[in-house]
Formats: C-alpha cells, sequence, structure tokens
C-alpha cells in the first residue's frame, strides 16, 4: 500500500514510508542506474552513479541513499544529472583497463551496460593507467584470493558490493577493503584466502569482471550458453539455480532469484555442485552380472534379462518376497513411479526412502496425533521471527541457505539466535546470542531444564503464558527443577534460565531441529518437549528439517511402506486402484529395517533400489553389504558406480538430476519444478522413462515415460490446487500445508534415558559435514574438493594430546561394528570425549561404526 | 580590547600542570555548571553566545548540541575533533599541548550539556606531546574529582577517553571521525542520519572541534552576551588563525572575528618575507579559494570572507609571495587530497588523482592548452558530486587557481616551465 | 608470539577504556608500533586474537592509515612535512639536504647503519614553524641547515654503541 506519492520526470509515483528514491523509481520501471546499491545491503552511497535531482536540495542526490520524502519532486534526466552521470563514468573508466574482450563479463557487466546506455564515447584520461600488479616483478594482476575465486584489482570499480556481502549478509570474515583513496584494494586478510560458504555469491555480484571463478573463466562467451532453470540437489532449502550450458556441457550455475526461496543467494556447494554430472564415477551404460562379473549390455538385454529373472522369482514368490528403495534426492515424478512399479507391478509394499537413520523411522503415534513439528514454517516466517532457536543442526553446513535468512532476520531487526548442539558450530561463532552445547544424547534434558526455567518466568509473568494449558503440577512432580536437568545436560542453570527469559519475552519464536535430532534414538522424546515447549511460549512455529534434498517428496508421494501418495493409509487403497488401474497390493509392507531384517531370513530375495547407496549411508554398512549379498537378484538404478551397484546384478543407468526435469519439494513443504539442464549423458536414461520400461517390462504399460505425464496423475492425489503442468509452477511453487494440528503438550509422555558408557569404547562418535560438502555427492565436484578434499576426524587439543597425535596423524577409529582410517584434525572448543567424522567421503564412511540398534554411537581411537 | 581569551595562558610552559591552570581558574566554569545550570540552560546560553563551529563548517555549536534528542534510550557521546590535518593549521595543537584543561574543561561543558556520560578525544596520531599532555592532564583532572564519578557531588558521571589517530587527514570529517574511532577504517558515511541523532556506535553524538570547546570555560564564565559582543554580529567572540608561510613572524594569533586580513598579514605577521610582493593569500586552509591581493581589506569573519570570495575555513592563513609558481602551488595541494581521499566516493577516489597527474604533467613541462579545461570539467564534476567536501575541497584550488592564475597555466604550458620557479632553500 | 606481555596488557587496558572492544584496534596498533616501530601481518594476528576481532578488521584499518609502517625501518625515522607551508619555506630542499647528508638514494631508504629513515608525509600541523620535522615521537620546527646538522649530530652521538 502506497502511504504517499513522489513525482519523477513527472510522473506520479506510489512510495511506501521508508522507501529511497531508487526503489521507488524502480517499481515503476524508471530506470536509475547504480552500482554500489545491492537490495540487500544497507546503502552507502559511494558510488555516485544514481546522483539525481531533487528540487529544493542544493545538491544532487544519490537515489539509493535519499529516503523518498512526500511531495518530492525528482528529475532522472535533467542536463545537470545527466552531466554528473557522465562525470562519474567517465572518473570509473579512467583506470578501468578496459579489457572487454578478453574479460568473462563480457555481455553481463553493468559497468558496460551502463557505460553503453549513459557514457561518452570517448575520454580525455591520457594518464598511464594505474595498475594494482601482484607481485614486484608482475606485470599481471590476476590473484588467486579463494580456491574458486581470482581477482583482477583492476577492474574493481570500488562498489564494496563483495566486502559489505562477507560483513552484513554473510557475517563472515574473509574479505577486506585495504589502503585508501585509489590504492584500494579488495583482499582476503593477510595469509588467508576466501572460503566462506557463500563465496561464489561474491562473484555473481560483483558487478564487473573483478572477481571470477575459475570454473567458468575463459570458457564461453555468456551470449552464446543457454540457461536452465534447475532446483539445487545438494539439500533441502531448495535454492533455484540457474544453469549455464553450452553444448550440452554445464559450465557454471548462478543463484536465480526467488525471494520466496533462496532470497537471490546460493552456497558454494550449491554453485559448484554440478560437476558431479560428469564425475569419472557415472553409470554409463547397462551393466548384467555374467560369471560373477559386472559387465556392459544393452538396455534390451538388460531389461530382458530383468523381466526373466523377476518373471521366474514372482513364480516362487509372493510380492512380500521384493522390495524397493528410493534416494531422497529423486523427484517426486521417479518416487511416485518408482512406488507405482513396486505396489501396483511387482505386487509389494515393501518400499522405503528412510535410509539414513537407526532403530525407529516412523514417527511415534503421540507425536503425530498431537501434530507436533506439522507446523507450517516458510522462509519469510524465519525472516520475521524474533527468537530463533535452534536444536541439534549445524544449520550453517546442513542448511546453508536458511542459516542466511536467520542471518537476515539477525541483521533487519535484531533477532535472537540460540543454538544448541553436542559441538560447536560454524554459525555459533558468527551470528548466535546464545550458543549452548549440551551433552551429546542428552537433547531431551535440556527442554526439560528449559521447560523448569520457562515454568518458573512464567511464574514472574503469569499475563504472558497461558499456564493453565500445561499441566505444570504434574510436571514438576516428575522433575523438580531445571538444576536437576542442568547438571545432566551440562548446561549451566543460568543459561537455561536467560534462555527462558528471551523465549518468554519473545512474540516470534521459530524452531528448527537438524540432523542431530532427525537421526536420534529419542527423536520422538526431543519432538514431545519441544511440543510442550511450544505451548508454554506465546507464538512458536517448530519445523524439523529433513535429511535430504527431496525428503519430504519422499514422504509425500508413497515411498514409505504404509502411505500412498498424497499420505493416504494403504488401507485406503481404492482410489489409487481405478488410476492405476488394477490391484494393489494387500500386504503390510516392511520399512528399510524389516526389509534387510527380511533379506536375512530369506523372506525377500529381489529388490530394486534406486537412487541410493544403502551400504555407505545406513548405519551398519559391512552388515548392510553382507545382507544384501544374499539377494537372488539386485536391480541398481542408479548415476554413479557405488558400493551397492558393485554388488548388484543388473545395473541400468540413470540421468543425473541435472538431466531430467521433475519437481522436488523443499523443507518448507514448497513443490518446485526443477528443468533439465542438459540431454542425458551416456547412455542414461531419466528415471521416469527406466521406470516405464521396467513396469512395460514386468507386464503393466503405464505410458507416462515422462515426467509430465507422471506429473499430470500424481497431482490428483494431492489435497488443494494444483497447476495442471508443471511448467505452469511458478517462482513461488506450491506451498504442500500438512495439516495442522495445534501442538497439544503432555509432558508425562516424554523419557529421558541415559545411554551406558562403555570403557573399551570412551567416544562418543558425531557425524556431520566437511567444509563445502554436504552428502555423499558433493565428493565428486572437483571445485568442492578444492575446499576439503578429504576426510578427517575431529578431536580436541586435550584428546589428541592425550592420544600423542598432532594436526595430520593418522589414528584408526574402531567400533563393535567397523573400523576406519583418517588424519586427526584438532578442533576448537570441542568436549572431551568426543569424535567428528564427516560423511562426505568415500575413503572414511562414518556408518561404518554405526551400530543399528545403538542409542549413541561409541568409538576408540588408537594412533597408527 | 584583550582578545587573548583562549590563548591567554599558552605561553606558560606551566599551564599544563593542573595547579597552574587551577590557580588560574580553570574548572570555576566547570563546578558553576555543574552546581547551578541545568543542560537545557546550557544550550540556551551556548547558542546566545552565537559560537560557530571552529573546525571549517562554521555551524552554531548550541544548535547542534540541540539537534541531540533530550530522551534516548542510547547512551550519548561527545567527540572533541582534535585531528587537525588540514594544511596551513596548527592552532588546536597549541592548545592541547599548552593548555589541556581548558579542553578538558570545554568538553566537559558540552557532555553535560548534552547529557553525555563519555567523551572522546580524537588526536591525529602524529601529535604525540598533545596526546601526552591531554592524557595527563585528564588523569589529573579525574585525581581532583572534576572528571568520573558523582562530579562536585552532584551525582553526574563523566569519563574521557584519549583516542590516537593513525595518519589520515579524512578522519577529522566527522563520520570518518565516528567509524575511525569505532575501529573500523576511517572512512566516511553517508549523511542523513546526522551523527547527533545517530552517531558514535549509532548513539546520539556531537563532534566539535577543540577550538570551539575550548571557548566555552570563558563563555560560562563571563556570559553569553559578553562572548556575543567580541567580533562581529554574526561571527562572534575571538578566532585562532594560524598565519604561515611567506611571512616575516609565522604563528597563532588570536584576534577578534572580523579582524582584517590586512593586519593580521602586516601587523601581527610583520609582512611579507625578504619583503616581496604577496601573490595570494589561503585564507582558511588548503580547502579554501585564494584570494588575490585586492582583497586584502577583508576582514576575518565567516560572511566577510564568502563575500571576498572565499571561506573562513579552519582559519589557516598561507601566505605566498611573487616568486612562487601558481602551478606548483595546486600540484603540491592536489597530491595532499589524492593522497588523503578515503576512496569510497567515486569522483574523489578517481577524481583527486587523475587531477594531480594533469597538474604533474603540466609543472613538469608536458601540459597541453586542453588540459586546463579538463582540469576546471573534472573539478566540477567532483564538485557537489561527492560524499563529503573533502572531494569539494580538492576541486577549490585547481578551480580558483585556473580563475584567476590561467594566464600562467598557458605559460607554463607554452614554454615548459614555470612563470616563476619556486626555488625555496633551507635558511 | 612477538608483543611482549606488557604490549599485551596495555592492549587490554585499552579496550577496557571503550564501550566496544573494536575501538582497540588503533590504540593497540600504536602499541605494537611503538614497541617494534612497525606493525606486521602476525602482530594483526595477535592482536586480533588478544581482542577476540576479526583479523580482516584489524588489518583492513591498519592498512587505512599511514602512520603504522608494515616493515621495520631506522632507529630515527624522520618524516619531512612536504605540503604547502612547509614547501614555502623550503621543505623539499631540507628532504634532499637530509637525504644527501646521510647518503640515500631514495626516500624511504634507510641508512646502512639502520639508523635513519627518512621520508617525506603530508602536513603534520606544524604550519607556522615551518619547515618541520617529526623524528620519532618529536617535532623538530623552525629548521635551518645548521639546526638540522645540530640534530642528525645530535641523535648520532646518541644512537647505542657510540
Ligand atoms: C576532509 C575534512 C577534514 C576535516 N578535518 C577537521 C579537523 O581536522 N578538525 C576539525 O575540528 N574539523 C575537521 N573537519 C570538520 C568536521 O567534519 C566537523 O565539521 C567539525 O569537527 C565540527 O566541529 P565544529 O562544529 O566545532 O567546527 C573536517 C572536515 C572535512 C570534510
Ligand atoms: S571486486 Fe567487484 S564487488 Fe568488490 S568492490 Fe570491486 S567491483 Fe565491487
Ligand atoms: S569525497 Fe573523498 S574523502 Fe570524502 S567520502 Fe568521497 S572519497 Fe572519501
Ligand atoms: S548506487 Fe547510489 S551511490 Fe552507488
Amino acid at each position: 500500500m502506497a502511504d504517499f506519492e513522489i513525482t519523477i520526470d513527472g510522473q506520479q509515483v506510489p512510495v511506501t514510508k521508508g522507501q529511497t528514491v531508487l526503489e521507488a523509481a524502480q517499481a515503476v520501471g524508471i530506470e536509475i542506474p547504480h552500482f554500489c546499491w545491492h537490495r540487500h545491503l544497507v546503502p552507502v552511497g559511494a558510488c555516485r552513479i544514481c546522483l539525481v535531482e531533487i528540487e529544493k536540495f542544493p545538491k544532487l542526490q544519490p537515489a539509493c541513499a535519499t529516503v523518498a520524502g512526500e511531495g518530492m519532486v525528482v528529475h532522472t534526466d535533467s542536463p545537470q544529472v545527466i552531466k554528473a552521470r557522465q562525470g562519474v563514468l567517465e572518473f570509473l573508466l579512467a583506470n578501468h583497463p578496459l579489457d572487454c574482450p578478453t574479460c568473462d563479463q563480457g555481455g553481463e557487466c553493468e559497468l558496460q551496460d551502463v557505460a553503453f546506455k549513459y557514457g561518452l564515447d570517448y575520454s580525455r584520461h591520457q594518464e598511464p593507467k594505474h595498475r594494482f600488479l601482484v607481485g614486484p616483478e608482475s606485470t599481471f594482476d590476476d590473484l588467486r584470493i579463494g580456491p574458486e575465486i581470482i581477482r583482477s584489482q583492476n577492474r574493481c570499480i570500488h562498489c564494496y558490493r563483495c566486502v559489505r556481502l562477507v560483513n552484513e549478509a554473510f557475517m563472515e570474515d574473509d574479505l577486506g577493503a585495504y589502503q585508501r583513496g585509489c590504492h584500494t584494494e579488495i583482499k582476503p586478510p593477510p595469509g588467508g584466502e576466501i572460503r566462506n560458504l557463500y563465496s561464489g555469491n561474491l562473484v555473481q555480484n560483483c558487478p564487473v569482471g573483478a572477481l571470477t571463478s575459475s570454473d567458468w573463466r575463459y570458457q564461453v562467451r555468456v551470449w552464446l550458453t543457454k540457461q536452465a532453470q534447475v532446483i539445487c540437489p545438494h539439500c533441502p532449502d531448495g535454492c533455484n539455480l540457474k544453469l549455464w550450458t553450452y553444448h550440452n556441457r554445464i559450465l557454471r550455475a548462478t543463484a536465480a532469484g526467488n525471494d520466496f526461496v533462496n532470497d537471490g543467494f546460493i552456497c558454494d556447494v550449491g554453485r559448484y555442485g554440478y560437476q558431479f554430472a560428469t564425475s569419472p564415477d557415472r553409470i554409463k551404460q547397462p551393466m548384467i552380472r555374467k560369471a560373477g562379473e559386472l559387465v556392459e549390455a544393452t538396455w534390451t538385454e538388460a531389461l530382458e534379462y530383468i523381466k526373466s529373472q523377476t518373471n521366474t522369482l514372482k513364480s516362487k514368490l509372493s510380492g512380500s518376497g521384493f522390495f524397493g528403495l528410493v534416494g531422497e534426492s529423486s523427484t517426486n515424478e521417479e518416487i511416485y513411479a518408482f512406488g507405482r512399479l513396486l505396489r501396483r507391478v511387482i505386487g509389494t509394499n515393501n518400499i522405503d526412502h528412510r535410509l539414513g537413520r537407526k532403530r525407529k523411522l516412523s514417527l511415534g503415534r503421540q507425536v503425530v496425533e498431537r501434530g507436533i513439528g506439522s507446523d507450517t514454517i516458510e522462509y519469510a516466517d524465519i525472516e520475521k521471527a524474533d527468537v530463533i532457536l535452534v536444536i541439534g543442526s549445524d544449520l550453517h553446513a546442513e542448511n546453508p541457505i536458511t542459516a542466511l535468512r536467520v542471518k537476515k532476520a539477525i541483521r533487519q531487526h535484531g533477532a535472537r539466535l540460540i543454538l544448541a548442539n553436542p559441538r560447536p558450530t560454524p554459525l555459533g561463532i558468527r551470528a548466535a546470542q546464545v550458543e549452548v552445547i549440551y551433552k551429546p544424547a542428552t537433547e531431551v534434558m535440556f527442554l526439560l531444564g528449559l521447560i523448569a526455567a520457562l515454568i518458573s518466568e512464567a511464574g514472574k509473568k503469569p499475563e504472558a503464558i497461558d499456564l493453565e494449558a500445561s499441566p505444570i503440577e504434574e510436571f514438576r512432580s516428575k522433575h523438580e527443577s531445571s538444576g536437576q536437568a542442568a547438571a545432566i545436560c551440562g548446561v549451566a542453570a543460568a543459561t537455561l534460565e536467560k534462555i527462558a527469559a528471551t523465549l518468554s519475552n519473545a512474540e516470534n519464536i521459530v524452531i528448527l531441529t537438524g540432523r542431530e535430532v532427525e537421526q536420534h534414538p529419542y527423536r520422538d522424546s526431543i519432538y514431545l518437549a519441544i511440543g510442550n515447549l511450544q505451548s508454554l511460549c506465546r507464538s512458536a512455529c517448530f519445523a524439523p528439517m529433513p535429511t535430504d534434498s527431496n525428503s519430504r517428496g519422499a514422504s509425500l508421494f508413497g515411498a514409505e511402506p504404509d502411505l500412498l501418495p498424497g499420505g493416504v493409509s494403504v488401507d485406503d487403497k481404492a482410489g489409487y486402484e481405478d488410476t492405476w488401474k488394477g490391484p494393489i497390493s494387500e500386504m503390510v509392507g516392511k520399512d528399510t529395517i524389516g526389509i534387510l531384517d527380511a533379506i536375512a531370513e530369506d523372506e525377500i530375495e529381489c529388490g530394486f533400489i534406486f537412487n541410493t547407496d544403502p551400504i555407505r549411508v545406513f548405519p551398519d554398512g559391512n552388515q548392510v553389504k553382507s545382507i544384501l549379498e544374499g539377494l537372488k537378484l539386485l536391480v541398481v538404478i542408479d548415476s554413479f558406480m557405488n558400493d551397492t551397484a558393485r554388488i548388484a546384478d543388473v545395473i541400468l543407468p540413470l540421468s543425473s538430476s541435472l538431466e531430467t526435469e521433475g519437481t522436488v519439494v523443499n523443507w518448507e513443504g514448497r513443490l518446485q519444478y526443477s528443468q533439465a539442464a542438459i540431454a542425458p549423458l551416456f547412455e542414461s536414461k531419466p528415471g521416469c522413462e527406466i521406470i516405464e520400461l521396467l513396469a512395460d517390462h514386468l507386464g503393466v504399460k503405464f505410458n507416462q515415460p515422462t515426467p509430465t505425464d507422471v506429473y499430470r496423475e500424481m497431482i490428483q492425489f494431492l489435497n488443494g490446487e494444483m497447476p495442471a503442468q508443471t511448467q505452469a509452477i511458478g517462482r513461488e511453487g506450491v506451498l504442500i500445508k500438512s495439516t495442522e494440528k495445534k501442538a497439544v503438550p503432555d509432558l508425562a509422555d516424554i523419557k529421558y534415558t541415559p545411554y551406558s558408557e562403555d570403557n573399551q569404547y570412551p567416544f562418543v562418535l558425531l557425524v556431520g559435514n566437511a567444509d563445502h560438502h554436504r552428502g555423499t555427492l558433493s565428493e565428486k565436484n572437483d571445485s568442492l574438493m578444492k575446499f576439503t578434499s578429504e576426510p578427517f576426524v575431529g578431536i580436541n587439543a586435550a584428546e589428541a594430546d592425550k592420544l600423542i597425535v598432532a594436526n595430520g596423524d593418522l589414528v584408526r577409529v574402531e567400533s563393535r561394528y567397523g573400523k576406519v582410517v583418517g588424519k586427526v584434525t584438532i578442533l576448537k572448543g570441542f568436549a572431551d570425549g568426543q569424535v567428528l567424522v564427516p560423511d562426505n567421503f568415500i575413503e572414511l564412511c562414518p556408518n561404518l561404526l554405526m551400530g543399528r540398534q545403538e542409542k549413541v554411537d561409541l568409538v576408540k581411537l588408537t594412533k597408527m | 580590547m584583550q582578545t587573548k581569551i583562549l590563548t591567554e595562558f599558552v605561553t606558560d610552559p606551566q599551564q599544563h600542570r593542573i595547579e597552574t591552570a587551577v590557580s588560574r581558574g580553570a574548572y570555576q566554569a566547570w563546578e558553576k555548571v555543574v552546581r547551578e545550570i541545568a543542560p537545557d540552560d546550557l544550550i540556551e546560553l551556548v547558542k546566545k553566545s552565537g559560537i560557530r563551529g571552529r573546525g571549517g563548517a562554521g555551524f552554531p555549536a548550541g544548535v547542534k548540541w540541540g539537534f541531540v534528542p533530550r530522551q534516548s534510550p542510547k547512551p550519548k557521546y561527545l567527540c572533541c575533533n582534535a585531528d587537525e590535518s588540514e594544511p596551513g593549521t596548527c592552532k588546536d595543537r597549541v592548545l592541547l599541548e599548552n593548555d589541556p584543561h581548558r579542553v578538558i574543561e570545554g568538553m566537559a561543558i558540552c557532555s553535560f550539556a548534552i547529557e553525555s556520560h563519555q567523551a572522546f578525544v580524537y588526536i591525529r596520531g602524529e601529535f604525540v606531546l598533545a596526546a601526552r599532555r591531554m592524557q595527563a592532564a585528564i588523569d589529573e583532572a579525574y585525581q581532583r574529582g572534576y572528571l568520573g564519578k558523582n562530579i562536585f557531588g552532584s551525582g553526574y558521571d563523566l569519563d574521557m577517553v584519549v583516542h590516537r589517530g593513525g595518519g589520515a587527514y579524512i578522519c577529522g570529517e566527522e563520520t570518518a571521525l565516528l567509524n575511525s574511532l569505532e575501529g573500523d577504517r576511517g572512512v566516511t558515511r553517508i549523511r542523513p542520519p546526522f551523527p547527533a541523532v545517530e552517531g558514535l556506535y549509532g548513539c546520539p553524538t556531537v563532534v566539535n572541534n577543540v577550538e570551539t570547546l575550548s571557548a566555552l570555560p570563558s563563555i560560562v564564565n563571563r556570559g553569553a552576551d559578553w562572548w556575543a559582543q567580541l567580533g562581529t554580529e554574526k561571527s562572534t567572540g575571538t578566532k585562532l588563525f594560524s598565519l604561515s608561510g611567506h611571512v616575516k613572524r609565522p604563528g597563532n594569533y588570536e584576534v577578534e572575528m572580523g579582524y582584517s586580513l590586512k593586519n593580521l598579514i602586516y601587523e601581527k605577521g610583520g609582512g611579507i618575507l625578504d619583503d616581496k610582493k604577496l601573490k595570494v593569500v589561503i585564507p582558511g586552509g588548503s580547502s579554501t579559494p585564494m584570494l588575490t591581493p585586492d582583497k586584502i581589506d577583508t576582514p576575518l569573519d565567516f560572511e566577510s570572507v564568502v563575500t571576498a570570495g572565499s571561506m573562513l575555513g579552519s582559519g589557516a592563513v598561507i601566505v605566498i609571495h611573487e616568486e612562487t609558481c601558481i602551478v606548483w602551488v595546486t600540484e603540491l595541494l592536489a597530491h595532499f587530497y589524492a593522497h588523503e581521499s578515503c576512496g569510497k566516493c567515486t569522483p574523489c577516489r578517481e577524481g583527486t588523482q587523475w587531477m594531480y597527474e594533469i597538474l604533474r604533467r603540466i609543472e613538469h613541462g608536458r601540459g597541453t592548452m586542453e588540459d586546463i579545461d579538463t582540469l576546471l570539467d573534472l573539478a566540477d564534476n567532483i564538485e557537489g558530486n561527492t560524499i563529503c567536501p573533502l572531494g569539494d575541497a580538492a576541486a577549490v584550488p585547481v578551480i580558483s587557481s585556473i580563475k584567476q592564475f590561467r594566464d600562467e597555466y598557458i605559460y607554463h604550458i607554452e614554454h615548459k616551465k614555470c612563470l616563476v620557479k619556486s626555488d625555496f632553500r633551507l635558511r | 608470539m612477538i608483543l611482549s606481555p606488557q604490549a599485551r596488557e596495555k592492549i587490554v587496558a585499552a579496550a577496557k577504556q571503550y564501550p566496544q572492544v573494536k575501538s582497540a584496534i588503533l590504540p593497540a596498533l600504536h602499541v605494537a608500533n611503538e614497541e617494534h616501530g612497525y606493525v606486521s601481518d602476525q602482530m594483526y594476528r595477535e592482536i586480533a586474537d588478544l581482542l577476540d576481532l576479526k583479523c580482516v578488521d584489524v588489518a583492513a584499518a591498519a592498512s587505512f592509515y599511514t602512520y603504522f609502517p608494515k616493515a621495520p625501518r631506522g632507529r630515527y625515522y624522520i618524516q619531512v612535512c612536504r605540503n604547502i607551508s612547509c614547501a614555502l619555506l623550503g621543505a623539499r630542499h631540507l628532504s634532499t639536504y637530509l637525504q644527501e647528508k646521510l647518503g640515500l638514494k631514495e626516500l624511504g631508504e634507510t641508512t646502512p647503519d639502520n639508523l635513519f629513515t627518512v621520508v617525506e608525509v603530508e602536513c603534520l600541523g606544524s604550519c607556522t614553524t615551518a619547515p618541520m620535522m617529526q623524528i620519532n615521537d618529536d617535532y623538530y620546527e623552525n629548521l635551518t641547515k645548521e639546526k638540522v646538522d645540530q640534530i642528525i649530530a645530535d641523535l648520532k652521538s646518541r644512537a647505542p654503541g657510540r
């Protein structure tokens, strides 16, 4: 809603209070050139290209930094403005190298564009151009200032966007402006590099070619490329990428502007993580195991082989002898079609996507019925929150763009971030107001302590919280005070009280949990505790972050044994049988754990594994491997050769996510459409086509070989309106809301059971992401390997001293289930008795150390 | 009439010590303020005295203080600007080194008026003696209870900190000073917001020059009317002028506002060095336009100097005699501005360097006729288009020297040498 | 650790004077410079660690100012004011005179005995006593040839090992 109007170039322009002249002009399509202005940054009015004339002002004013005032009369093209603008351009170009013919920015350079439109075609500058040289002997100014970033200082126009982004938006510390005047230089700190997780955004937001990234340099002129809009496959944040291709090769990824989601930024994992498409690990063509060896085959041979083998087994087994596992980074269409293949064609409900977890996969009844964790939270809610409580999540590494939104809330209105983790995480140092480190596996006690503190806080201010709603007396009788809880979780009672005070004063709380909670044996108790915490706060929403890029899509589109697409129970399968034109199995399906047990018991003999590697990701990989080896027929459909594929009987080459279109659902529940950036590489085929071929060979033709076909059928099972065509899904995507239930507290159900320590295995194993890595896909990208190239075994200095090891020394990490060897890295602020292993590298998979039934994974370390 | 007010005791080598200063009445005004005057009345008093800022811009001090919000949840700060780096200017140093208690007393009075409890004095890094003297004097003032907690039993607390700069002229500009004081690079900030509303650490802040603040004890002691009747109607009181360059007796002279330029140079300064002819005077520091001898009768007050075509600035009167090449002078000044530009805004960062390079070319006999107009146009493209007045200041000598000495530029370009060679030797 | 315990103490004490620690960057640079005559990258890091600040902030701020040389210089650091008031009274000649006298080919050079470094700087705020120079902390004003000769002789005789 406009508050008042101003006049720009004779046009009446509506203004909302607080808007700058530039913003008001932009909103109605009046162009005012700008360089230093950036919509995410506080205006600095430095470049002066946006000078405009405002009547009654003695001097020209920077439009970017001048707040529009009622009745202002602005001229953007008066002779005075034009002269000043040309003057600024002449100054900017005076020492600019004008090496446009060999500059990567050519064609997308803001300096070129503005000069083209507003500049003069001559320069009066005759002096030798000022040169920044990299070293005393150099004649050359390219300086590598980060693993992927090259700086050409001579091209820099000193808009300071890069430095301000690092400071303000990313809250990082690896770039600064040095010297002064015309000698001002953009550099990392002495001896350092730009290595922050958002570093590629600096390249993208540099208006000129002063910052370029090595993947893109000197590859192609930008106007020769094609672009595709793709949803990043690396994490559940669901960032919108633009992939730039040339002759079916992807040459770079940039952030596509989508304010609903990534707000114009992406993390480096998304930016450089397109290179997996051409990784040497790609499976190039179908393979069949013959005489114990996997040998290359044609599609026809492979499909026929599967058909005959399956038919043989089918005559012997019922549907319950089959299973399917599907990876959580697959598209909704692939997941839907895969589920339909298993349930309708093969006749089994043994299907699952939950591979990273042990013990309990499905949420308990109390959690589901109370609706805990089913609040619909969007990025915009995080932005608006005044307190953000993050529990058990290295948010920076797990959800980098969500972390950036948290920072935005902090920057824009001083939101307070409270971080609670068993180990220090990067966000703690950079942005947290309170960082709490609790003892491993004591989340429940931490939360109970907080609840106790909140109750006594509420006692002080009865008006703040509806005490009636909480069964406080019952709670008091069970858990006496925050002091007790504090002692168990290792967080000072005073800290708990401080957090409680913050929470009880907040209007808008967002609670996020991450991997540490998601993978926790007592996840349900943690959720229940959070549900109670919510009920004690004025307004608190809770979103558990899913683990993978399309985990939410997987549970929504039928990849859990008991749920059909749309989250409908298998018991209500009638409608689906109509659409699928045939019967769906009656059997009660098994989840991942049940499937593995059944294989071990020889109840299941044949499986289809689509786009996942259980041996690498499921706990106790050695055991998983020996179980899967017992299968009569294992069909693996994947893009990469991996441990599971290596023991397969048939392998079908799957096109990577960048080669197929489809929809995915991010953590918010936002369904977004992703284009195919390039045509399928090698002999691979997109998932939907492969599944259609399989269905056809196994006896049912759906005639839906493309994602578009599948999408059209699939959406009928969703509540609410869906665009009929994938192409019609807009920027906003479609927010699939969970059926919202108000979280009902019941403190009685919260259980805390301590784990038993083991002298033989004195360390608690924690798993996380290495810098610039996420999941198992990131190591297939050369650019990302420049940031961290190998796994490590992280311990604190005291433990390192005890083991007599230093950074880089080899240690053996051993549990009851397996052992791995890795190099020691000493971590600051880490507690005694903890060891951190990233799960991004094939050389050292922490899942080998995990037991499926263990509450906490205990290991020992030995110096090698 | 007595015109030595601020500098009355600066020639006494003992004046910097608190016993001496107090024996001459230091801190009497301070005591009176704390005991008897309410902050609002104090601001009124200063407004009534008409005292205008001595740092260059001449903004009325009382009015500036009035912009500070009375009711503020945030703390408020005073920064005394002792960065004195404008070429030609060295008046603040005299006060800092020789009568630090006057500066402290002035700072205290201002702090009280704006209800600030912490004051900083930002002293340019090179002024080591001044910083030591100020620190020692502050320590003494704490010991005697003039600073610190519960001053004169009134419940009013005031802390004072000496902050040393690091060698950057731009840090005298108030917003750059604030950045520098916060530990950032000393680059400027755009205004609004003005420091009085959002200054140091985002809190309301007053920045005043050393001389401005040093006048306050006398104004409090002797009354606003007394000060207002000194000087001219709109430029009240006395002013320190740093007289330098080609004069027989250079020095800092405190005279009433409105004192004539001629008298300053010929009476106080004893006339032009070696009895040469006057060529040009820069009346208010290097950032002010040059005045030719026909303006010699100009009274030195804010208005009259503007009427004469220049500005009073910081009151640094630089006298230049006939055997001086104007291109050389301008090149010197251009080098200064290029060296001191903070580099934040384009016209100043690029323009100052470019102008300097052209001037250097002309001075070294490699100029072209087009250069003259290019210089004027570049200066025009800088002036008024930058964030802070440093850009304007850099344009000033270029424009004023070309306007008044175009012939000399032409001669320089045609003959590839100076019309008059400036070969100044050590004596 | 390059900074001495005393220096570190001074820096920590300075930081306490300010509402925000970051303000202590300039005081810290002065302490380091007083102790060593220059401030290096390593010292930036030490200051940052000591005050729990970002190294980039210390280094970027330090580079903005001219007062903190990055490398060691002579025992006596002679800064000759080159600006207008001094220039009008022979500043250029003063610095060439010093260079000749000390046998230095260029500005910024240090004598082989590591005693003297001569540089030219912008206005030092001593315009009414021009020409002038600053040697370490002290101002030397109203200079003449004789005065310069005397000053250099004094400093040489004061230097250790004479
Ligand atoms: C480039 C530049 C340098 C300045 N240097 C100084 C200075 O050294 N001392 C000073 O008091 N004011 C200086 N000023 C003026 C200050 O910005 C500010 O106006 C002044 O300190 C206010 O004090 P006053 O009102 O008491 O004069 C400078 C301004 C500019 C633009
Ligand atoms: S490197 Fe690019 S983004 Fe950074 S200041 Fe220079 S032009 Fe701006
Ligand atoms: S005018 Fe010069 S000194 Fe002032 S802000 Fe611009 S670049 Fe910095
Ligand atoms: S965009 Fe306004 S000054 Fe740069």
